[in-house]
């Protein structure tokens, strides 16, 4: 396994607020009258400091809806949402894109990297959309950090799935926010690259991020500082990893 | 297995998915079928509407004409006809005296023209005057009111007067038009050699009895024009044949030309003018349909690319190819036939103003416009088939993928990159980002290059349709140089015949207080003969130290004759050459007609083939004229106008017509004027196409990179910018298009001016030219339609779901 490098430093912009999490009686629902879907129900929620936060649960448990509130990609039915220290719940739609530019930033299951661009381009275009100074600079020196200078000019489709995830990390690191939120990050990697993936967003924490890593996967979450479990909308659990928490070394699935 | 139905009602759901995309090529097939099927019908109702025209007023088969200035006793033409071997297959004969003259009416209208007196003859009338307006000719004797005429409906709409009015005509008389009308000669103007169809304004027509024309020509008893008609089954060559003989033999000799229908200028143009139009209809229309090809391939490549998984699993689960080849070229039959079904209906709602354009452009006394079912089903299998068949391609190519790769998914379906690539070394100032539109327009080559292709189509028709105005620009601009490049107060006065440069008709010319100096020449109809090739001319014979005198690219006005440019090059004739020049000589008593060899002297610019000229010393022998003359050159005396000598001249006997140079090339370029609404409407066209081929584009882009642009808003990106950077690659595609469609537009211009302007109007030569304005125009307004195209995406833009969109595909 290649050994992870030292993380790049949070943007000092960031603050000693700026990892903070506030949900407080949140509540999404889709549809109206009897086809009304409680995707998540009620959920109060907080994260004070940078930890490295699993969020559990089966499909349609409501995870994804609720990484999408708390990344200001969509606005809950009910409750307050404040993300380091700024109501999200009343804010415009001009605010929730400011939020997201400068507070918090999105690692996808699919990747999601641009064709167009090469991977030392796709990293550059997080650094260029925060408005960072020398992007370029930035651009190159996060994706060393990932272990993946060598393929800087290389196009998405010409890199392995673990490579393009990598390139997606940096590019999310790239922009120096204090949130970090992962959705399903290793679903379509295999063990050992998952695993690597896991150790670069385990370093985001220790390096003053609050990472948030929504997974289906119960073996994952055993390396987290905190797991929320979530089931039918509502959160079941919410505490150490059941069992203690595990060593990125321990997995296996 | 599945039903038929089930296909139906899937393929009709993609329809409705993509409802936008799918009005939108509906109506670029609709345009192009339906423009098609419009102007190509055009065809017919010009032909049905010519042949009934010149039917209903018993058009002449046969004339002759007397050279200018010559006339013989009324009844000696009919006399000749009647005396021909074949004399029983002449149905109808009338003798005419045509002469020139002066006109002056109504706001201040003042022309030249000629007057068309036509007398009674055995048999059916021939060359009739239809009237549209006010009273028909009064046979009444002169004398006791004003002599009543007819004027010409094309002259009197393009000086916009009344139905009936007064005139002064060329030796001070007054004549009361009573009606204005049309005859199949001048149908499309022409008279007197003028250009045909850009000369009504300035040529005015008067149609007469011919004991009236007599009268206001001081010729009693004179004709100097004989037209025919035959009978069905004769032979009109063989009679064309006989008359030339018949006039060869008459004492005094006569010089006369022997001409058939087909020699008349509004014969010829409203003929030849329907084919020459019908190859430029049939360009546009296939450019516009290769638009709209060019679109419907775009947007079944991304239907087939959306589908590509169920096809895969079709695959897997066993289906035939065959069969999963109907779900989306269902989809193509399905946009081709909406797009066929509107096209009828854009085809009969253009058709409409288009029959009113063409009625206002030629007026015909009858105009013919039945629905051409035939043409409509042409274009509705074109617009079917040419879309469906691009749509074909994809599709083949689709059910041909290994069914593993048609069913991955995620990252391990990701395409290439295209020829992105090859763009690495581009570094933009600002944002990394700003470098994605280049490199989207090179990511997806063969969408790029569709839609670049269709909007060069588009653009093509354009440069196309208002090359032709600019071309006739530039050449009337190359015409009125030369013509004006030395003393363009100048007025050109033609006598009504051959006078000695003594005669009174000078001496009262010189002695007007408006003119100023005063040259004799003459000016001389004949044909000259090169390489098997013939070209009417008029030969000037210019003076020395002449008060204008043509600018010449080659050789010398001396030792011979001087051509212009055109007649050179349709003669293929170089300085040196020796052609053979068929004119009027003086004989005993009266003018024959002689061939005699003549050398080139020179090659004048003008791009009016009929304009010749030669020195004194060089016609003397050919003509036999020395000392006569039947053209004055006048300049306006100081503190005088042009217009106050034209007046003056009126009232001179014997002078026939008065213009001055000036007036041919306004006239000819105010005629010119009366395209632009058409041209107007043309552009909006191509630019409508333009711009429904790019938001078609756009569409596909906007969908299919869905989920590119959700992760860039995302990160933050506000849609303002990601639409931006749509509207960049828009650009980028339209602006290589437009550049490309420039060139095309010129090369179809430069070929259509080579083959058909060439030999529906020879007359002129004609250069294909665009304008700076035209260029510039075609650029600005072809990448600005295709870069506001995406602005009509913002609102699905606004209205992105990203957590959907980012959901990942199941």
């Amino acid at each position: 396994m290649t050994a992870v490098p030292a993380p790049p430093a949070v943007d000092a912009r960031a603050g000693a607020a700026g990892t903070r999490i506030d949900l407080d009686g949140v509540c999404r629902w889709f549809g109206a009258g009897d086809t009304v879907v409680k995707a998540v129900d009620d959920v109060n929620l907080h994260v004070d400091e940078a930890a490295f936060v699993v969020v559990l649960g089966p499909s349609g448990s409501g995870k994804t809806t609720l990484l999408n509130l708390i990344g200001a990609l969509d606005a809950p039915t009910a409750g307050t949402i404040r993300l380091a220290g700024r109501d999200l719940t009343t804010a415009s739609r001009a605010e929730r894109t400011l939020i997201r530019r400068h507070t918090v930033t999105f690692i996808f299951q699919s990747f999601n990297l641009f064709p167009a661009l090469t991977a030392l381009e796709n990293v550059q275009f997080g650094a260029d959309v925060a408005g960072r100074a020398d992007a370029a600079g930035i651009a190159g020196e996060v994706l060393g950090q990932v272990g993946l200078s060598s393929r800087a000019s290389h196009f998405a489709h010409q890199l392995s799935g673990g490579e393009q995830q990598r390139v997606a990390i940096a590019r999310a690191l790239a922009t120096g926010n204090p949130i970090l939120l992962a959705d399903e990050p290793t679903g379509e990697l295999d063990f050992r690259t998952g695993v690597q993936i896991l150790e670069l967003l385990r370093a985001q924490a220790q390096a003053g991020r609050t990472v948030l890593v929504v997974t289906h996967n119960r073996e994952i979450s055993r390396v987290g500082d905190r797991v929320i479990e979530l089931s039918s909308g509502h959160i079941v659990a919410d505490g150490p990893p059941g069992g203690g928490k595990a060593a990125i070394a321990d997995l296996r699935w | 297995m599945t039903s038929r139905m089930l296909w139906l009602r899937w393929s009709w759901r993609d329809l409705c998915a993509r409802l936008a995309q799918v009005f939108g090529l509906a109506l670029v097939i609709a345009l192009g079928t339906g423009t098609y099927a419009a102007l190509l019908s055009t065809s017919a109702w010009r032909t049905q509407s010519n042949d009934a025209s010149f039917a209903l007023l018993h058009v002449h088969d046969l004339r002759v004409a007397l050279s200018p200035g010559y006339t013989v006793p009324q009844g000696s033409l009919l006399t000749l006809a009647h005396g021909l071997p074949r004399a029983v297959e002449v149905a109808g004969a009338r003798e005419r005296l045509i002469v020139p003259t002066q006109v002056a009416g109504p706001k201040g209208v003042l022309a030249p023209g000629e007057l068309v007196g036509t007398g009674p003859g055995p048999g059916p009338a021939v060359d009739a005057v239809h009237v549209t307006a006010g009273r028909g000719l009064s046979t009444a004797a002169p004398g006791g009111g004003r002599p009543a005429v007819v004027l010409d409906l094309g002259f009197a709409r393009q000086n916009h007067l009344p139905a009936a009015g007064l005139l002064h005509v060329a030796g001070g008389r007054q004549v009361a038009y009573t009606g204005i009308g049309q005859s199949p000669e001048y149908f499309m103007g022409g008279g007197g050699g003028t250009a045909v169809f850009l000369s009504q304004k300035t040529y005015a027509v008067l149609f007469s009895s011919l004991r009236t024309a007599q009268h206001l020509a001081g010729a009693p008893g004179r004709v100097n024009d004989l037209v025919l008609t035959v009978k069905p089954g004769s032979s009109v060559p063989a009679l064309r044949t006989e008359l030339r003989a018949a006039l060869a033999a008459v004492t005094p000799p006569v010089s006369a030309t022997v001409t058939t229908r087909s020699d008349i200028p509004s014969y010829r143009v409203l003929y030849d003018d329907i084919k020459g139009d019908e190859q430029l209809w049939r360009a546009i229309a296939v450019l516009v349909l290769a638009g709209a090809a060019f679109a419907a391939l775009n947007l079944t490549t991304r239907i087939v690319e959306a589908q590509r998984r169920e096809i895969g699993i079709g695959m897997a689960l066993g289906v035939r190819p065959r069969l999963l080849a109907v779900r989306p070229l269902l989809f193509a039959a399905q946009v081709a036939l909406i797009g066929v079904v509107f096209g009828a209906g854009v085809g009969y709602l253009v058709g409409i103003p288009l029959a009113g354009v063409f009625e206002g452009l030629l007026p015909l006394p009858v105009w013919r416009t039945p629905f051409q079912a035939g043409m409509f089903a042409q274009a509705a299998v074109i617009g079917f088939v040419l879309p469906f068949a691009a749509a074909a391609w994809p599709v083949w190519r689709a059910v041909r993928v290994q069914p593993v790769e048609a069913i991955r998914v995620g990252h391990l379906a990701a395409r290439g990159s295209g020829l992105a690539p090859l763009l690495r070394w581009l570094r933009l100032p600002g944002r990394g980002y700003h470098e994605v539109p280049f490199r989207n327009v090179l990511r997806t080559p063969r969408r790029s290059a569709l839609t670049l292709l269709g909007v060069a189509a588009a653009i093509a028709t354009l440069v196309t349709i208002v090359g032709l105005l600019d071309t006739f620009r530039a050449t009337l601009s190359g015409a009125s140089a030369e013509m004006l490049h030395t003393a363009p107060a100048r007025v050109t006065v033609s006598l009504d015949s051959y006078y000695p440069v003594s005669s009174p008709v000078v001496a009262a010319v010189r002695r007007l207080p408006a003119a100023g100096r005063v040259q004799a020449g003459l000016i001389v109809p004949g044909t000259v003969r090169a390489h098997g090739t013939s070209v009417g001319v008029a030969a000037e014979v210019l003076p020395p130290r002449a008060i204008w005198a043509p600018a010449l690219f080659a050789g010398h006005l001396t030792g011979g004759l001087t051509l212009s440019n055109k007649a050179a090059a349709d003669l293929g004739a170089r300085v040196g050459d020796t052609v053979t020049f068929r004119h009027p000589q003086a004989a005993a008593g009266g003018l024959a007609t002689v061939s005699s060899p003549v050398r080139v002297a020179g090659i004048s610019p003008s791009p009016m083939r009929a304009f010749a000229y030669l020195t004194p010393a060089a016609a003397a022998p050919l003509f036999g004229l020395a000392g006569m003359t039947n053209l004055l050159t006048v300049l306006p005396s100081p503190g005088h106008t042009t217009a106050d000598l034209q007046r003056a001249l009126l009232n001179v006997t014997h002078v026939a017509s008065a213009q001055s140079v000036r007036a041919v090339t306004d006239g000819l370029r105010s005629s010119l004027d009366q395209f632009t609404g058409i041209l107007n409407v043309a552009a909006a066209v191509a630019l409508l196409l333009v711009f429904l081929i790019a938001f078609n584009t756009a569409s596909i882009g906007t969908d299919e990179r869905a989920r590119e642009h959700a992760t860039m808003m995302a990160f933050g990106l506000p849609v303002r910018t990601v639409l931006g950077l749509i509207t960049i690659e828009s650009l980028l595609v339209g602006a290589l298009g437009t550049v490309i469609g420039l060139g095309a537009g010129y090369g179809l211009l430069a070929w259509l001016t080579a083959t058909t302007i060439a030999s529906v109007m020879p007359e002129i030569g004609v250069t294909a030219a665009l304008s700076t304005g035209t260029v510039a125009a075609a650029l600005l307004l072809g990448s600005g339609a295709v870069a506001a195209a995406p602005l009509f995406t913002l609102r699905r833009l606004r209205r992105t779901d990203v957590p959907s969109t980012l959901r990942v595909a199941e």
